[in-house]
Order: C-alpha cells, then sequence, then structure tokens
C-alpha cells in the first residue's frame, strides 16, 4: 500500500524553512536566439567578446615577454614532486597529467567520505532539534548557531593544531588492537587479496545486477511492488554465499596486512592521515550543522495533520515515518541537500591549508612550478564545475523520479 | 514569579523524561553539554594563567595564557604594520565597523534603503579614505607597502568593500540573466553565474592572483590586495545575482507592465517599480550570502594575505609561544562569532519584517 496525501505539501512554517529554500530558483530556460536579435545584445555581447579578446592579447604578449609559450604540453611532462598521499600509484617522476589525476581522485575521495560523515551528523543533529528532549533541542541549536558563525578555515586550524598537539607521537601511538592513532596518521589493518580476486568479485558484482536488472523490470510493469521480503533474503544470501563459493572454489588468497612500528613511522596496513581526517571532521561539522538546519526545516514544513491523519487511518508510527512523512520530507529537502553537497565538494579545496594533496593544492603547486595559471586554472576549475555537475544531475534526476511517482 | 519560573522548570523536567527516548536523548546530551561545558571552565578559570602572572608559568599550566593575549593582541589585530603608525589601520578599521553597523541597522529599521545617495555617497568617501589612510604615500602620511596590511583592517577591507561593490554588480546581472528580450545578455549573464557558482572560491582567488595581471597590458603593476579585492567582487556579485533573480521572479509581472504602460522607461521603471520591490523580498537571503562571503574572506591566506586568522597563526610561531594556538584563534574565533551573530540578527529582524 503506497499512502500519499497530496493536499498539504506547501512549506508551512516559512520561517524556518524560507532562508534555505530561496536560493533553489529553478533554472529558467534561455530564451531562443534567432528571431530578431536587438542591436543592443548584440553591442553588449561584442563588448565582452572584446574584452576577452584584449585579454587574451595581453595574457600572450606577458607571456611572450617572459620566455613561456602558452598550451598545454606540460601535462606530459615531469612533475618532480610528491604528493602526501594518493589512491593510485605515483612517483615524481610521473606527468604531471598523472598527478592532477592522483589530486583529482583524492579530492573525489575526500568528498564522498565528506558528504556521508556531514549527513550523517546533519540528519542526527536535525531529528534531535525537533525531537521529544527539550535539552537535546538546545544542545542542537547550540551547535548549529556556533558553526554557522564561525569560518570552516579557523574550524579546520584549530582542529589541526589540537589534533597534531593533543595526539602522541609515533612511537606511543594509541592502539586499539590493531588500529594506531598518532598525531602523523591512522594505521589500520587491511585485506589484501591474492591473485584471481576478481571471481568473487565478479560474483557479487552479476548478483547485483541481477536484483537491479529485476527491480527496473518489475519498476515498467503495470504492479508497482518494492521486493518482497523473501526475495530480499535471497538476494543478500546470494551476495554473502556467492562470492565465498567462488573464492574457495578457485583458491583465491586473503591476506591482512597488519601496520608495525618499523624506526620512525608504521609500515604495512592502511592509513589515513591526520590532515585528512582533520578535513573530514571540519566538513562534517561545519557542513553538518548547515545540513540540520535542512533537515530541521523540512521536518517542520510537514504539518501535523498529516500524521494525524496517518494515524486516523490506522498506520503504525513506522508506517507513518516509512510512507507519508519521508517522502514529503524528502523532496522537500532534496534541492538545499544538493545545494549543501555541492558546497562541500567546492569546500574541500581548503585542505590546500594544511597540505592534504586534493586537486586544489596539486594545482597551485604546478603553478608555482611551471608558471601555467591560466591553463592550470581552466583545467582545475573544469574538473570542480564537471564534480558539481555531476552530482547536481544525479539529485535532479533522483528529484524527478520523487515527484512523478507522488504525481501518479 | 518565582512560582512561575519553579512550574516551567519542572514542566520542562517532565517533558525531557516523558519518555525513553527523550529521556535517552536528554542524559546524552546533558553529559555532553556538561563535559564540554567542565572542560571550557578548565580552561577559561581553574588553569588559566591571568595577565599579572609571569609569561613562564604558562608553560607548566593547562588553562588559557592571559599574558600571551597581553603581549600579542596587538599583533593579531594589526599584524607587521610599522608599529608607530597603527593608529591608522585602527581608525581604518572603527571607520568600517561604525558605518556598517549604521548601514545594517538602516536596513533592519525598514523601508527600501532609506536615502540610499546619501549612503552610498559616504560609503565611497570612506572606501577611498580607507585606502589613502593605510597606503599613505599622500598628504605627508608615510607611505606602507601593501604587504603590511595584516590583519583586522585587510579583513574588513576586503570582505566589506567586496560585498559593497559586488551587490551592484550582482544586480546588473541579475537583471540582465532576466532580460527575455535579449537573448545573448540573458545567456552571457547565466553562464557566468552559473560559472563562478560551480567552482571553489580558493580557484578564483588563484585566478585572481595569478591570471589577473597577465591579462593587463605589459608593465602594469597590481598589487595582490587588489586582485584579491577584484577577484571577491567578481566571486560574491555571481551568489548576489542568484539571491537578486530570486526576488525578481517572485515578483507579480503586473509590476512591470504597469510601470511601463505609466510611461516609465525601463531604467525608470526597473530603479523606481521593480528593484525596491525586488530587493526588499530578496534582503534575507542577500544577508545570508554576505555572511557567507565574510566568513570565507579567511581563505585569502592561502594567496598570501595575512588576514585576521593569518596574524593569529603567526602569533604563535615565536618558539616561546608556541603552545599557545588556541588562545590565538579563541581571540579570533570570538570575533568572527559576535560579528556574525549580528549579522544573523539583522537577517532574522529583516525576515520577520518580509513576512509580516
Amino acid at each position: 500500500m503506497r499512502f500519499t496525501i497530496r493536499k498539504c505539501t506547501c512549506i508551512q512554517d516559512a520561517s524556518v524553512t524560507q532562508v534555505y529554500m530561496l536560493p533553489m530558483i529553478p533554472p529558467s530556460a534561455p530564451p531562443p536566439i534567432g528571431t530578431h536579435l536587438r542591436t543592443a545584445d548584440i553591442a553588449v555581447a561584442g563588448l565582452v567578446l572584446g574584452i576577452v579578446v584584449l585579454a587574451m592579447w595581453n595574457i600572450l604578449a606577458n607571456m611572450s615577454a617572459a620566455g613561456i609559450s602558452p598550451g598545454f604540453d606540460f601535462l606530459w611532462q615531469e612533475a618532480g614532486f610528491d604528493v602526501s598521499e594518493a589512491l593510485i600509484p605515483y612517483q615524481p617522476s610521473d606527468s604531471y597529467a598523472r598527478v592532477i589525476l592522483a589530486g583529482l581522485l583524492n579530492t573525489v575521495f575526500l568528498a564522498s567520505i565528506c558528504l556521508v560523515v556531514s549527513t550523517l551528523v546533519g540528519v542526527a543533529f536535525g531529528l534531535i532539534s525537533v525531537g521529544p528532549s527539550p535539552v537535546g533541542r538546545a544542545v542542537a541549536m547550540a551547535y548549529v548557531e556556533l558553526f554557522r558563525n564561525l569560518p570552516k578555515l579557523l574550524v579546520l586550524l584549530v582542529l589541526y593544531v589540537v589534533a597534531v598537539n593533543g595526539l602522541p607521537h609515533v612511537r606511543q601511538a594509541i592502539s586499539l588492537g590493531p588500529i594506531y592513532l598518532s598525531n602523523r596518521s591512522v594505521a589500520f589493518p587491511v585485506i589484501i587479496f591474492g591473485e584471481g580476486a576478481w571471481i568473487p568479485f565478479a560474483a557479487a558484482l552479476a548478483v547485483v545486477a541481477i536484483a537491479a536488472c529485476r527491480k527496473y523490470l518489475r519498476r515498467r510493469s503495470a504492479e508497482a511492488h518494492d521486493n518482497s521480503r523473501t526475495e530480499r533474503v535471497i538476494i543478500a544470501a546470494a551476495l554473502v554465499l556467492l562470492p565465498v563459493l567462488t573464492m574457495l572454489i578457485f583458491g583465491v588468497r586473503i591476506d591482512v596486512s597488519v601496520p608495525e612500528l618499523k624506526g620512525f613511522d608504521f609500515s604495512g596496513g592502511g592509513r589515513l592521515s591526520t590532515q585528512f581526517l582533520v578535513i573530514v571532521m571540519t566538513l562534517g561539522l561545519y557542513h553538518g550543522a548547515q545540513i540540520a538546519e535542512v533537515v530541521r526545516g523540512g521536518l517542520k514544513a510537514i504539518p501535523v495533520g498529516q500524521t494525524e491523519a496517518a494515524a486516523a487511518l490506522g498506520l503504525k508510527r513506522r508506517q507513518t515515518v516509512r510512507f507519508v512523512i519521508l517522502p514529503q520530507v524528502l523532496r522537500l529537502i532534496l534541492p538545499p541537500m544538493n545545494n549543501q553537497y555541492v558546497n562541500l565538494i567546492k569546500n574541500t579545496s581548503i585542505a590546500i591549508a594544511v597540505g592534504y594533496s586534493d586537486l586544489m593544492s596539486v594545482s597551485g603547486t604546478i603553478i608555482n612550478q611551471t608558471f601555467k595559471p591560466l591553463e592550470m586554472m581552466l583545467i582545475t576549475m573544469g574538473l570542480y564545475l564537471g564534480l558539481c555537475a555531476c552530482l547536481t544531475t544525479l539529485t535532479n534526476r533522483y528529484h524527478a523520479r520523487l515527484t512523478k511517482r507522488e504525481g501518479r | 514569579m518565582a512560582a512561575r519560573a519553579g512550574n516551567r522548570i519542572t514542566s520542562t523536567v517532565r517533558e525531557a523524561f516523558a519518555s525513553p527516548l527523550a529521556a535517552f536523548l536528554s542524559v546524552i546530551s546533558a553529559v555532553a553539554a556538561l563535559a564540554l561545558f567542565w572542560s571550557a571552565v578548565n580552561w577559561l578559570v581553574v588553569g588559566a594563567v591571568w595577565p599579572w602572572q609571569a609569561p613562564d608559568v604558562c608553560r607548566t599550566s593547562s588553562g588559557i595564557c592571559w599574558p600571551f593575549l597581553v603581549e600579542k593582541t596587538r599583533f593579531i589585530l594589526f599584524g607587521t604594520y610599522p608599529f608607530a603608525l597603527q593608529y591608522r589601520p585602527a581608525i581604518v578599521s572603527l571607520m568600517l565597523i561604525v558605518l556598517s553597523v549604521v548601514t545594517c541597522r538602516r536596513l533592519a529599521a525598514g523601508g527600501p534603503a532609506p536615502d540610499a545617495r546619501g549612503l552610498a555617497l559616504v560609503w565611497f568617501a570612506v572606501i577611498v579614505v580607507a585606502f589613502v589612510l593605510m597606503g599613505g604615500g599622500v598628504f605627508g602620511l608615510a607611505e606602507v607597502d601593501p604587504v603590511r596590511w595584516n590583519g583586522l583592517p585587510i579583513l574588513l577591507m576586503l570582505s566589506i568593500v567586496a560585498v559593497v561593490l559586488a551587490a551592484p554588480l550582482g544586480i546588473l546581472l541579475a537583471l540582465a540573466r532576466v532580460q527575455a528580450g535579449y537573448p545573448l545578455l540573458a545567456r552571457l549573464s547565466a553562464a557566468y553565474i552559473e560559472t563562478a557558482r560551480g567552482v571553489p572560491m580558493l580557484t578564483v582567488l588563484f585566478v585572481g592572483i595569478f591570471v589577473l595581471p597577465l591579462t593587463l597590458p605589459e608593465g602594469t603593476k597590481v598589487s595582490p590586495v587588489t586582485a584579491t579585492l577584484v577577484a571577491l567582487i567578481f566571486f560574491h556579485a555571481a551568489y548576489f545575482a542568484e539571491d537578486v533573480r530570486g526576488g525578481l521572479l517572485g515578483l507579480p509581472v503586473g509590476q512591470g507592465e504597469a510601470a511601463r504602460a505609466l510611461g516609465l522607461s525601463y531604467w525608470q521603471a526597473t530603479r523606481l517599480v521593480i528593484l525596491p520591490q525586488a530587493l526588499r523580498r530578496s534582503l534575507p537571503s542577500l544577508v545570508n550570502s554576505t555572511i557567507g562571503a565574510y566568513k570565507d574572506t579567511s581563505l585569502v591566506v592561502v594567496v598570501g594575505i595575512h588576514d585576521l586568522t593569518a596574524t593569529a597563526r603567526m602569533s604563535f610561531g615565536d618558539p616561546v609561544w608556541r603552545n599557545n594556538a588556541l588562545e590565538a584563534y579563541a581571540l579570533v574565533g570570538l570575533w568572527f562569532f559576535l560579528s556574525c551573530g549580528f549579522l544573523s540578527a539583522i537577517g532574522r529582524k529583516l525576515h520577520k519584517s518580509a513576512r509580516s
């Protein structure tokens, strides 16, 4: 059964939501070109074009005066500098293109972890701030107020100082079982797969693909039911058993690499630098506060009548949340949430202040080395724009799906 | 009175333990709040080294080190500006703060910026005076290199001047973007706004510092402060443009049509009818963007401008004061908390008057 009460999806408590709802104006379609362009229009466009051409002319003149030729050839030269941590194998002898890729991957990794953390923090505090406990509400309000009024750079620097001064040196690292926490990094054991590890992965992937296909076909057919419980159990079991079985059959080796203290640092295992953790904490708390406000606004915007009507229809508390509250809140908060996520992606660039090798700090180093500011900034800005555009496209699609479902 | 207060306390306590979930949340939050409060008290009172004590005591204590703040507050505020001339940045800071507070209070008092022309003139004069006072070189004032404009005055100049100059640019961009009759103009404006909003502020600052000087004719010199200011103006303008566009789109179409039917020209209609209403509608979100712009100004440290956050970081670089980072950052944090709190209060007031 699906309950959608269509009448009251209007925003009721404007004082809470409006501040966060205002920035999401629908991108109005640009007017068609062609029928009749006015002279003034062409004149202004020509003026802008002229300024751009003049600027380019000056750039070329300045560069040739400094003995630098413009172009993207430098991308294939040897970078010659090291990055603090990279997700792909990277050496200083690799090309600039590869170091940009390493920086981009670091940014994507950092942004996705921050996204999850800030969402968890934000939803938790958002729920507490409309929850039943007055003490919890007061604490949540204080948290939001504090982080709305502090610059993120200051938060980052404070947390960094606290982490570097507060945590012990590598040799006296705090150990939580096989996890070691020091002021340089957190080292933890990782699983290393031997040869043929792709087989169990492929098996798991196949299960996911089959489940997704079934769901897609189901959605296209007339009756729109979610997967039944038995089906879900079967899928979950297959997801666990198939990879394990294939692993046993093909004899894939699994090793665990545990970090060990050797000399001045840990070797083996995986590690995340203090810088990384501090940035995740900063952006998690900073955007968590703003997401908490978005969530609170969304929850407050649902009229009490909705809950009461659901109760009158005999729905249990859990069903009310699942079928009445959540769909409406989700549709309401998705656009401002997207705003937050886009801001978060952009804000990962403050990593440069503590020396984490993300896209921004890598491109800063490259500019200093090669003096190709125009080319590098075009690349960097393009990549950030692309990342933000990808995310916005995804959320827009999801939002369209949610609204379509409601309209049926 | 006392009985009523007592009643309220009892009802709050009852609410806090009304259900198992409420009780659980109350206990957890209370414990967290008390723990934070206790460590704050420990730092500020119990372990504090008071201003009249010797600075050496700080090394053995765990609390706030007042001697550090006594010694370094002036440095954090004005940085490396020549010591004897620091009355100049002090005057500039004071001027900008007073004028901003006056402007904000006038806006919050209601009406579409009463006496806007007079205010704009004062702003223009103050901005010019600020640059002259900081830089010197005229009227017998000793010249000071922009590299030494540090601390609070540079933070205020960059943030306030950028916001003040970005606002008109943002309004023009928003107006351009909603021109249905001028497709090229609308597209250009939209493309600019979306690009600026899709990239981090740091990339725009880098463009300002590294690319902007290249676009000028050979031999022209731009100081990093000017380059940063220009970058900030163009960056914030895109955000303001979206806020203003929100107000413009919320306006009934009839307003503009009626104004034109009365025989007003486009600019007259815009200035007298459209903008006053649209701006009043978009003021709350404009204030929000302003707070964001003000806070983000601290990022200029990355391009080598020493604002308040940067001077705080420099103040404990001295080996003697190595352990006093928190004191310096606390001072900066307090300043931001108070100034942003003031702006937020103005925003709330505007919001209330916009609704009624």
